[in-house]
Order: structure tokens, then C-alpha cells, then sequence
């Protein structure tokens, strides 16, 4: 073996053996569970391709929670990488207030999935909560119920989501520090206008940053589960309920745990291929040569 | 001289190694733990019960675990997998027969036999709402009754009296005459627990949840649903987008308590007896809550005695003896029931009721009576345990039921959806 | 004049982004002032941002905690939890990170797409088979569960960060160090490592909040409630179907979510000040 090799495997050790130990034993575990019947507190018993069969045939619920998942993920993961980037470079201006600026725009990620949250959240879009008072400090008293509708209730999911963009910003600002001033300066030497810094130099090395916050993203927002457990819970008339919510509830209030784990395996299927598609794209407009 | 010196020395020494030994044997900790789920008044009334006995037994060591309600049973779930389970916990009526049937929980038969368990003072029908087949698996631990209360403040202020055991014709007439007179609406249950749907079934005679079925005609369970469809349409019934504002099941945010406008409050909620409490403290100042039967046209078909709460020793104690013995002074000691201050319903004891009756909180005597008085002389036997499947059902009524209120269905097709889709998950399919 | 063009778009600056920072803050505002506010009169003054009377009681009733056991208690807890787990954390997958960019070899690819997908299954799923497993290990009840495993690397997350950290480092460095003679560990060590600090500082960062929220691993695995973390703690304020003190409840959460704000505050000055730059110049 070469030193090269070696020292690849020597770097890579803590990962090799997590994953045997921490990651493989658990994921196999959990697919044999999804050709079981299986309810926590009995012992698994194999049925096959049971689970699978009966999810593609006899499940409304999980077609409906499947489609719902795609929209939230297709509306909410572009509109927070756009709100991460764009103000990772308004936030980018070294002043005085930048540290506390930053603090402000990050601080929403940090409390994360709480109860206080959840309360929040429902106390914002009541029909005569915070958002209501201000629309109606506009003319006519406004109290439209926001997440008593089927069509605004998962807007208030996509919200809640778009509104933590802060670990998407925290990645951008880090990787726009690594962009060497040198080629700003550069630039400044040719006579480039600041906008045809931003496409030239900025946008180019950061899209390696880009695609992996799309990666990330798009991962988490198929497996997104808070927004939804925490606030709707599926309601009203199942119009905000999330394929990971519907296959918690599956496996810990129906204890149909083998099926709840059949349908982690879908899902683990689905945003494979997705991401094997984003992989696909990455040579068309991910720069990636050294400096 | 010196020689017995040593002698006296060396038998002194043995004999205190001897005690000490002994000593250490019957003082030898016993460790139990002890979990449930409930609020941090329960949580604070456990702990200072567990440490009174502790005080009495000096071997025994408590270490007390407790979880809000869902994550109580996720983790009771995990650790019944790995076999990891407390000693003695708190069971739920839902679970029951869940748990037993996969032989996680101790039958506490023996005890009462060799009389560790003293349950002599205890109700036989109480007594037996832990019993699945031949084995007592759980034991109850205070007593429960579907309750109606309601906000006696405002219906005083407005002329209006209130009787117990209702029927459905005159509870829809007072719905209607309070939202007339008053704005207030009214909150059938929605979504909170299926007891109401089965406390309607039971006035037909009928058990809804049985082993591998629904009971009743697809016409039986339509009035799950009419009430909602006609409450809705005259406009009495609180609009299940307020229910999306709220989390359902909380106190605090019951519409009996808590909004902004009349439309969107309720002047009675559908409840058990020991959440009494809970909904007066979350009341605004000012306003007394009354407590009454549910509405119902056979009102001692319908209403039962619910055991509130059991304790169930589990299969991976290692000490179900020290646990039963614990049970025990938990059912008779009158300490430990004044402790309690009957948090979790009324004590299962005839004899601790009446003794701690008097420490107990006004809103809490009030209770002690309804169930007495009200419910004890009219009410019969609580519906077996649900089967498993029956957390599934429950859900589909929840759906359901939304969807009548928001009028995408009619109650007939809600009850069809239920008959046809219900029955197949109670078979298993 | 000139002092106006250079001040004006500063201070139209200022006042957008401070705008839009007290939208994005507004809620925790709310939640902050609620936490003061009598604990019966939260939800029915919700609307009212500032409270009418000023009430340290939420915070004295939800420090004390429950069963004899302050929140300090917690808080140390979490503190500890959170601390070991984001060094191992941050430490391993920036090795692996090392490995997987600057060294090809056999199986690479493999684990790659092993550490892709390991991210791709819904944890509510491993739920079971993780207790089980941990269960053989003797691990119940302790904190290994939460801290052991994080010292290998098991959040991919980190590893592809870091990973395309190390790509943006330009080549010819390692290359340079290479030909002086230097080890892969001594590239790791003199190289990657201090131009990767706004990387580090920012898996740290994420790592930190992400095991002081962790509040489902803590539930299953912890038993005694000696040993709660915060995030735990905190859940029993709130309990349905019981009288629940919302009021300590925003107290607590309010203070709980401070360490996190700490570290990030103390942290960012390293996205700052940025390290990385002065030793790619040339």
C-alpha cells in the first residue's frame, strides 16, 4: 500500500469504525424491521415484503404525506438558501454592529424545535394573533384563521422553516472568509465594478459551498419532522402532514413499527436518488479546480 | 491472662464481624424505580410520597423517573424492548391489555394472596379494571368520571341552570340557548380522546372497541357524527379552526377557559373528573367552573367509574415483592395519601377517602362528591381494555370528525368511512 | 456634502438590516417578555408584547426545579454533554475530512456514499434499534449513548463540511510541504488544520446547539434525574392533560438557549477576523 493510502485509511479510521459500530448496526437493524411485523414490545416476526406491498397499495395517507413533503421541501429549500446567502453577504460588511447583526439573523436557528416555539408559532398566525393585529392596524379587522385553512396552514410550515435559515448563512459566511482577498485585490486593479466581483470571483468559488448546503438542505428538508409534530401535527384534514410525521406515528402510536420502518426505507430510497441527480448536475455549474 | 485477653479480643472481633455482617444483609438497599408521567405538582406529591416511605424503609431506595404523557411511552416502549423497564409504573387503561398480553407486568395475584397487597378496602368492580383474563396486572390508584364542566359564572350571570344527567335533547337545547344568549359556543370533545364516542355506544349497549371489530351498525355510529354536523350548521359548535390555533388537551388552552372572543370559547368542556383542577387554576379570575354528568338518554348504561391511573409492577423487577409491598402502603397508608392530596383522583381506598377527604382542596371535594354522589349511584362497568388497534381508530375518528366540522363529508359518510375502514383495522388488515 | 454620501448608505444600511433582524427576533422577544409576565395570564395576554407587571416569579419557580433538583443541575448536565460531544465531534470528522480530500484510496468512493446515505434515514427510526444496540453495550443510563459515538465521526454532516472546506484549500500547499518533507499527519497538523479554523469554529458552533437540543436521545437514555440535560428538563414543564407552569417554562427556555448564544457570540468573531486569508496570499 502507499503511504498515500495508508494515510488515508489511518485519517479515515474514526469514520470506518463509527460506521461499523454506530451507523451499520442500527441501519440493518432497522432493515429487517421493515420486512417485519413488528410492534416495539413483541418480538419481530418476518412477513416479507408485507409492509412494502401494502404501502404502494393500500395507503392514501402515505401518498398524501409524500406529496406534501415534496412541496414543503421544493418551496422551503430554495427560499432559505436564498435568504441564507443573500444575507451571509449583506452580513459580510465589517462594521461595529456586525457580530450583533449576525447574532440577530442566527439567533432563530438556536432555539430550534421547542415547545416555546411551537406556542409561538401558533400564537403569531392565530386568527387574532400578532400577524392578524398588524394587518388589521391597516383598515378593516383581520381574522383570517392561518392555520385553520388547508391551503395557508402549511405556508406556516414553510415559514417557520425559511425563517431558521441561520446554519445555511453561519456555512456561507465561513467559506465566503475563505476566499482569498488577493484575488479581490486583484480585481480591483483590473477595474472590476463590485458586481462583476460578485460573478466572477464570489459566486464561482462559492458554489462547492452552494451544492453542499443544496445537498444538506434537500436532505432535511425530506426528512423534516419538527415544524410539522410540534405545531399542526397534520392538521387540519391532514393537509400539513409530513411523511416522517405520518411514519412516527406509525411507529410509535399505532406501533406499526416494521411499517414505519418500511416506509424510513422509501424514504432513504427516494432522497438517494434525488441527491444522485444533484450529483449529476454538480459538473454543469459547481467550480472545481484548485486556485 | 494474657492468652484470655487475646481470646476475649479475638471472640469480640468476630462476634461485631459476625453482626456486622448481619446487619449489612437485611440492610442491603433494595433499588426501585418508580415512573409515570404527569406535571410537576404530581411530580413533586410522588417524590414526597416515595420519601416518606423511603423514611419508613430504610433499605428501600427510590429513584423516581417522570415523563411528559407521549414520551412516557416511547420510552416505556423502547425499554419493554430491551427489557430495561422500571420496577413499578404508572399504566394507562389504553395500554393495559397491550402490555399484558406481551407478558410485560407482574401479576399481582400472589401478593394479595400471601398479603403483601392489601386490597381488602378496595371496591371489587375498581379492583377488577386491572384484572385481563385470570391475572390482576394492574392496580388502580384513584378514580375517574367523565365530567362535564362547565362555566358556572357565566350561565348563572344569564338565568341558566344546569341539571345532571342530561339528556342529548336538553343538552342541545342549552347549547343552543347559551350561544343565543351569551355568544358562547360549545366544544363536544373534539378531537380529544374517543371516551366521548364510546360513552355515546355504551347508552346503546354497545362496547365500541372489541376484539376484532368495531361494535354497532354502520347507523349506530353515525351519531359520533351528527352531533358535530348539526352543532356546526346552527352554529353552536366551535369552529374546528380553532382547534388548529390551540394544542388540544391542554388546560390552558381548553376553549372553556381560554380565547379572545365568545366565537371562539365554549362554556362547557367534555372531560374526567381529576382534570378539574387543572382547568380551574387555567380559569380567568373570577370564574368558577361546576362540574356534571355527560349529556346522555340512558345516563346509567352510559357513564362509568374510570380507574384514573394504575401502577403495574413489570416483568423485569427485580424486586417484585419490595415493589408490591410498596403498592401496598400506597393503597392503605393515609400518609401517604394526604401526601398525594388525591392528584391523581380519588383514592381507591373507601376507608383513605373518607380519612383524607377533609385535607383536601375545595375543587377537590367537589370532585370527591360528583363521584360519590353523582356518578357511583347511576353509572356501570367500564368497557374492557381497548385491543391495540385501537390507537389507529382513534386517530380515524379525529379525521373524521374534522372533516364533518369543516363540511368536506356528511356525518353518513363519516359513519360509512368509519364502519368500513375502522372494522378492517380493528381485523388486522 | 461628501460626509453624506459616505454616511447616508451606511446609515440605510443600518437601519434595513437592523429592520429585518427585529422581524427575525421578534418572536423570541415575545418569548422573552413572556417569561416575565404572571404565568396565568401568558395566553391571555399573548398579543401584548410588554408586560404589565414585571415578574421575576417564573424565573425563581422554574430554577428550582423539580424533585429537589435545581435546573443549575441541568444545566451542568447539558453543559458537560454538549461540551465533550462537540470536541469529539469536531476533532474526528476533521480527520476523516483530511483523509477523504487529500488521500486517494481504495474504498474512498464507498465510504463516501456510505456517509451520504447514513444521513438519509430518518433518526425516529433508529430509535429502537440504537437503544437496543447501546443496551448490549451496557450503555443505559449513562452518557455514553450521547458523547461516545460522536468521537467517530458518525454525523456525515460534519465530515462534508469539512471535506469541502479542505477542497477550497488550494493543492500546491500540500504539495509545497510534500517535497519539505512533511508527513500526511504533518500537512494535517501545520496546514490543514489552521486553515480550516472558520470550518472548525462553525461545526462547532452547529454541533454545541445541536447536543444541547438533543432531546430524544436524552429521553431514552438517561434514567436518573440527576443526570437530566436541559433539553429534557424542559419538556416536563409542559404537560398535557395536566396544570402546566408555561410561565417557568419561557424562563427556562429563555436562559436555555444562552450557552448557544455565548458560544456563537464568542465564536464569530473567528468568521470574522478570518485566519485563513493571510497564509494564501501569494
Amino acid at each position: 500500500m502507499s503511504k498515500e493510502s495508508t494515510a488515508g485509511v489511518i485519517f479515515s479510521l474514526p469514520f470506518i469504525i463509527g460506521l461499523i459500530a454506530f451507523i451499520l448496526v442500527p441501519m440493518g437493524m432497522s432493515l429487517y424491521y421493515s420486512f417485519c411485523d413488528y410492534n416495539i414490545i413483541s418480538e419481530p416476526v418476518f412477513v416479507g415484503l408485507d409492509n412494502y406491498k401494502k404501502l404502494f397499495t393500500g395507503d392514501e395517507i402515505f401518498l398524501t404525506s409524500l406529496g406534501i413533503t415534496f412541496r414543503f421541501a421544493l418551496i422551503s429549500v430554495p427560499l432559505r438558501l436564498f435568504f441564507a446567502l443573500a444575507v451571509a453577504m449583506i452580513l459580510l460588511k465589517k462594521t461595529r454592529m456586525t457580530g450583533f447583526y449576525r447574532a440577530t439573523y442566527y439567533l432563530p436557528s438556536i432555539i430550534g424545535g421547542s415547545v416555546a416555539v411551537s406556542i409561538l408559532w401558533k400564537r403569531l398566525f392565530a386568527s387574532d394573533g400578532v400577524l392578524n393585529l398588524l394587518i388589521s392596524g391597516l383598515g378593516e379587522p383581520f381574522t383570517y384563521s392561518w392555520l385553520g385553512n388547508t391551503s395557508t396552514a402549511i405556508w406556516v410550515l414553510i415559514i417557520l422553516s425559511v425563517w431558521q435559515f441561520g446554519s445555511s448563512m453561519l456555512i456561507f459566511l465561513a467559506s465566503l472568509k475563505q476566499i482569498p482577498t488577493s484575488l479581490y485585490e486583484a480585481a480591483k486593479v483590473d477595474g472590476a465594478s463590485r458586481a462583476s466581483q460578485f460573478c466572477k470571483i464570489t459566486f464561482p468559488l462559492l458554489t462547492p459551498t452552494l451544492f453542499f448546503n443544496l445537498v444538506m438542505q434537500t436532505i432535511n428538508g425530506f426528512l423534516a419532522f419538527t415544524q410539522c409534530y410540534i405545531i399542526t401535527q397534520g392538521k387540519p384534514m391532514n393537509s400539513t402532514l409530513f411523511y416522517t410525521v405520518y411514519m412516527y406515528q406509525q411507529s410509535f402510536e399505532y406501533y406499526h413499527t416494521g411499517y414505519g420502518a418500511a416506509m424510513a426505507w422509501v424514504m432513504l430510497a427516494l432522497i438517494a436518488m434525488i441527491t444522485w441527480l444533484l450529483f449529476g448536475t454538480k459538473k454543469f455549474w459547481v467550480y472545481d479546480g484548485g486556485l | 491472662m494474657k492468652k484470655g485477653i487475646v481470646t476475649l479480643l479475638v471472640l469480640v472481633l468476630s462476634l461485631s464481624l459476625c453482626i456486622t455482617a448481619i446487619a449489612q444483609e437485611s440492610t442491603e438497599p433494595i433499588n426501585l424505580t418508580v415512573a409515570w408521567w404527569g406535571s410537576q405538582t404530581r411530580a413533586d406529591v410522588t417524590q414526597a410520597a416515595l420519601k416518606l416511605y423511603a423514611s419508613e424503609n430504610e433499605n428501600v431506595v427510590f429513584d423516581g423517573q417522570f415523563f411528559a404523557f407521549a414520551d412516557y411511552w416511547n420510552k416505556l416502549a423502547t425499554a419493554a424492548a430491551g427489557h430495561t423497564m422500571p420496577d413499578v409504573i404508572q399504566m394507562d387503561y389504553k395500554y393495559l391489555s397491550q402490555y399484558v398480553s406481551n407478558g410485560l407486568l407482574a401479576d399481582l395475584t400472589p401478593y394479595i394472596e400471601d398479603g403483601t397487597l392489601d386490597v381488602s378496602g378496595v371496591d371489587q368492580s375498581v379492583l377488577d379494571s386491572g384484572k385481563v383474563g385470570d391475572g390482576l396486572y394492574a392496580l388502580c390508584i384513584g378514580i375517574n368520571a367523565p365530567s362535564l364542566i362547565y362555566n358556572k359564572t357565566l350561565l348563572d350571570a344569564n338565568g341558566i341552570a344546569i341539571k345532571d344527567n342530561m339528556s342529548m335533547e336538553e343538552f342541545v337545547a342549552l347549547c343552543r340557548e347559551v350561544y343565543e344568549k351569551t355568544g358562547y359556543k360549545t366544544n363536544i370533545c373534539y378531537n380529544n380522546g374517543t371516551t366521548w364516542a364510546e360513552f355515546q355506544m355504551r347508552a346503546k349497549g354497545i362496547v365500541l372497541f372489541q376484539e376484532d371489530k368495531l361494535g354497532g351498525t354502520q347507523e349506530d355510529l353515525e351519531e359520533i357524527f351528527s352531533i358535530y354536523e348539526q352543532g356546526i350548521k346552527e352554529g353552536w359548535h366551535v369552529e374546528p379552526s380553532v382547534f388548529a390555533e390551540v394544542s388540544i388537551g391542554q388546560p390552558e388552552q381548553e376553549p372553556l377557559v381560554y380565547g379572545s372572543t365568545p366565537a371562539s370559547m365554549s362554556w362547557c368542556a367534555f372531560y374526567y373528573s381529576n382534570n378539574m383542577t387543572a382547568l380551574q387554576n387555567a380559569a380567568p379570575e373570577g370564574v368558577e367552573l361546576g362540574i356534571t354528568t355527560w349529556p346522555s338518554d340512558e345516563p346509567q348504561k352510559a357513564n362509568f367509574l374510570k380507574p384514573a391511573m394504575f401502577f403495574a409492577v413489570t416483568v423485569d423487577s427485580k424486586a417484585p415483592e419490595a415493589a408490591a409491598k410498596f403498592l401496598n402502603y400506597w393503597t392503605n397508608s393515609v400518609e401517604c395519601n394526604k401526601t398525594l392530596v388525591g392528584e391523581r383522583g380519588v383514592p381507591v381506598s373507601a376507608a383513605v377517602a373518607a380519612e383524607i377527604k377533609d385535607s383536601m382542596s375545595a375543587v377537590n371535594q367537589t370532585v370527591v362528591n360528583y363521584i360519590n354522589n353523582v356518578v357511583t349511584p347511576n353509572c356501570s362497568v367500564i368497557n374492557p381494555p381497548v385491543p391495540s388497534a385501537a390507537s389507529e381508530v382513534y386517530q380515524l375518528i379525529y379525521q373524521l370528525q374534522e372533516k364533518v366540522c369543516y363540511g368536506a363529508i356528511t356525518a353518513q359518510e363519516a359513519a360509512a368511512e368509519l364502519f368500513e375502514q375502522g372494522n378492517a383495522i380493528m381485523a388486522g388488515k | 456634502m461628501n460626509k453624506v454620501r459616505k454616511t447616508l448608505p451606511a446609515a440605510i444600511y443600518h437601519i434595513v438590516v437592523c429592520f429585518f433582524g427585529f422581524v427575525m427576533i421578534f418572536p423570541l422577544v415575545w418569548m422573552i417578555m413572556s417569561s416575565f409576565k404572571p404565568t396565568n395570564t401568558i395566553f391571555t395576554t399573548a398579543s401584548q408584547l410588554i408586560p404589565e407587571t414585571w415578574e421575576l416569579q417564573n424565573y425563581v419557580n422554574g430554577w428550582k426545579g423539580f424533585a429537589d433538583i435545581s435546573f443549575g443541575v441541568f444545566f451542568g448536565n447539558s453543559l458537560f454533554i454538549a461540551t465533550v460531544a462537540t470536541l469529539g465531534t469536531v476533532l474526528s470528522s476533521s480527520m476523516v475530512a483530511f483523509g477523504f480530500a487529500r488521500c486517494r484510496f481504495r474504498g474512498r468512493g464507498l465510504l463516501f456514499v456510505a456517509m451520504l446515505l447514513s444521513m438519509m434515514l430518518p433518526a425516529q427510526v433508529l430509535m429502537i434499534p440504537q437503544y437496543l444496540w447501546y443496551q448490549k453495550l451496557s450503555w443505559i443510563g449513562t452518557y455514553m449513548p450521547m458523547i461516545a459515538p460522536y468521537f467517530f465521526a458518525i454525523q456525515g454532516f460534519f465530515i462534508y463540511l469539512m471535506v469541502n472546506f479542505i477542497n477550497g484549500l488550494p493543492k500546491e500547499l500540500d504539495e509545497a510541504a510534500k517535497i519539505d518533507g512533511c508527513s500526511y499527519a504533518g500537512i494535517y497538523a501545520k496546514i490543514i488544520l489552521p486553515l480550516t479554523v472558520p470550518a472548525l469554529i462553525t461545526a462547532g458552533i452547529f454541533s454545541f446547539m445541536w447536543r444541547w437540543d438533543d432531546f430524544l436521545s436524552a429521553l431514552l437514555y438517561v434514567n436518573k434525574s440527576v443526570m437530566y440535560p436541559v433539553s429534557l428538563a424542559l419538556k416536563l414543564f409542559c404537560d398535557p392533560g395536566s396544570t402546566s407552569d408555561f410561565g417557568a417554562m419561557f424562563a427556562m427556555a429563555t436562559l436555555s438557549i444562552i450557552p448557544s448564544v455565548l458560544i456563537f457570540i464568542f465564536l464569530q468573531r473567528y468568521l470574522v477576523e478570518g485566519i485563513s486569508t493571510s497564509g494564501l496570499k501569494g
